[in-house]
């Protein structure tokens, strides 16, 4: 009794330690979370942009060029894996707001990505030539982020 | 019928200002980039503000436009939907029944719309409201998903409200935009 007992209770402790931990090697949803960290990043570095561009806070020429440069660096980082098939709001609806339409054959994702490295570059260039060149290409970001949130990114939902 | 004035000066230019702050801050809402955004943000206060100038208005404000006369009895609002139809003019001496309800669908629906908008958060644009910090992630999504549906609730409100002062204009021969305007009404006499 006490062999068949402890054989028991060690397979259930496994069990109950190994479950939670199977679960999170879905790599699919490690996918998700690795684009959502990589997304956190990029509002990290843009978030100053945005408030030197609106008055929020002082220009610092320094400091917008090296936030625009991460941006750029960012762009280097051949991410698409994260991006796997199979990991839209149709498969992990509580995970991610991914729509499946960027999967899709004719997915119209290629051109926003492609405003968005253009957007990034652009600033790259000119976030430390002063304000107003800050300004004209922090603009163009922000339209590329939305237009991109707006299309491919499902509505918060009640 | 006779001419009486209905709406007092403050009412009127109060519905003006309403109607110029509505149509500006739902054009930068709808087309928002990083260097308006802001404004979408200021008018909304503004509007808040106007709503809550409506509440006390409506509490120490002249008869016609009292919170009071704007729930009408089941009663008076059947009598009123009867007449509807009917090619004349109401002749109402400010809100009719119906009217009533229309006004009490706009200010609770620009109400909550404002307010919704006071926790969420635009992060294309960086851009937060007041109180969006005192909210979690999780929470601020709701609101930011009942701002949107109070949106399109408001568009279909002003909507109604423009139709129906078409309806009254064309098929009941009565101009209810003047009054608004000049404060003078045609009003029927009890």
């Amino acid at each position: 009794m006490n062999k068949i007992g402890s054989i028991l209770g060690l397979s259930i402790a496994t069990m109950v330690v190994a479950l939670p931990a199977s679960a999170d090697n879905d790599p699919k949803k490690v996918a998700i979370k690795a684009r959502q960290g990589e997304m956190s990043i990029r509002v990290f570095n843009a978030g100053p942009l945005f408030a030197m561009s609106k008055g929020d806070m002082p220009y610092d020429a320094q400091l917008a060029e090296k936030l625009a440069n991460n941006l750029k660096v960012l762009l280097s980082l051949d991410n698409g894996r994260a991006w796997m098939p199979g990991t839209s709001t149709d498969e992990y609806a509580n995970d991610t707001k991914a729509l499946p339409k960027i999967w899709e054959k004719d997915s119209k994702i290629g051109d926003a990505a492609k405003k968005y490295k253009e957007a990034v570059t652009a600033l790259a260039g000119d976030a430390g030539k002063g304000l107003d060149a800050l300004k004209a290409k922090a603009k163009d970001l922000g339209e590329a982020c939305k237009g991109c949130h707006d299309d491919f990114r499902k509505k918060e939902k009640n | 019928m006779q001419r009486v004035k209905i709406w007092d000066p403050v009412t009127r230019l109060w519905h003006w200002v309403l109607v110029v702050n509505m149509g500006l801050c739902w054009a930068f809402g709808e087309f928002m980039s990083l260097d308006t955004v802001r404004w979408h943000f200021y008018l909304g206060y503004v509007i808040l503000g106007l709503m809550v100038f409506r509440l006390v208005w409506g509490l120490i404000g002249p008869a016609p436009i009292r919170l009071s006369h704007l729930f009408p009895r089941p009663s008076a609002l059947l009598q009123y939907l009867k007449t509807l139809a009917s090619r004349e003019p109401s002749g109402t001496p400010g809100h009719n029944p119906l009217g009533a309800l229309s006004v009490v669908a706009i200010l609770a629906v620009t109400i909550s719309l404002t307010s919704t908008g006071l926790f969420i958060a635009t992060d294309d644009f960086d851009e937060y409201g007041p109180l969006n910090r005192y909210v979690s992630d999780a929470i601020a999504g709701k609101f930011n998903f009942w701002h949107d549906i109070l949106a399109d609730a408001i568009l279909t409100l002003v909507a109604l409200h423009v139709t129906a002062l078409l309806f009254y204009l064309i098929w009941k021969k009565e101009n209810l935009i003047r009054p608004m305007i000049t404060g003078w009404k045609w009003v029927r006499r009890d």
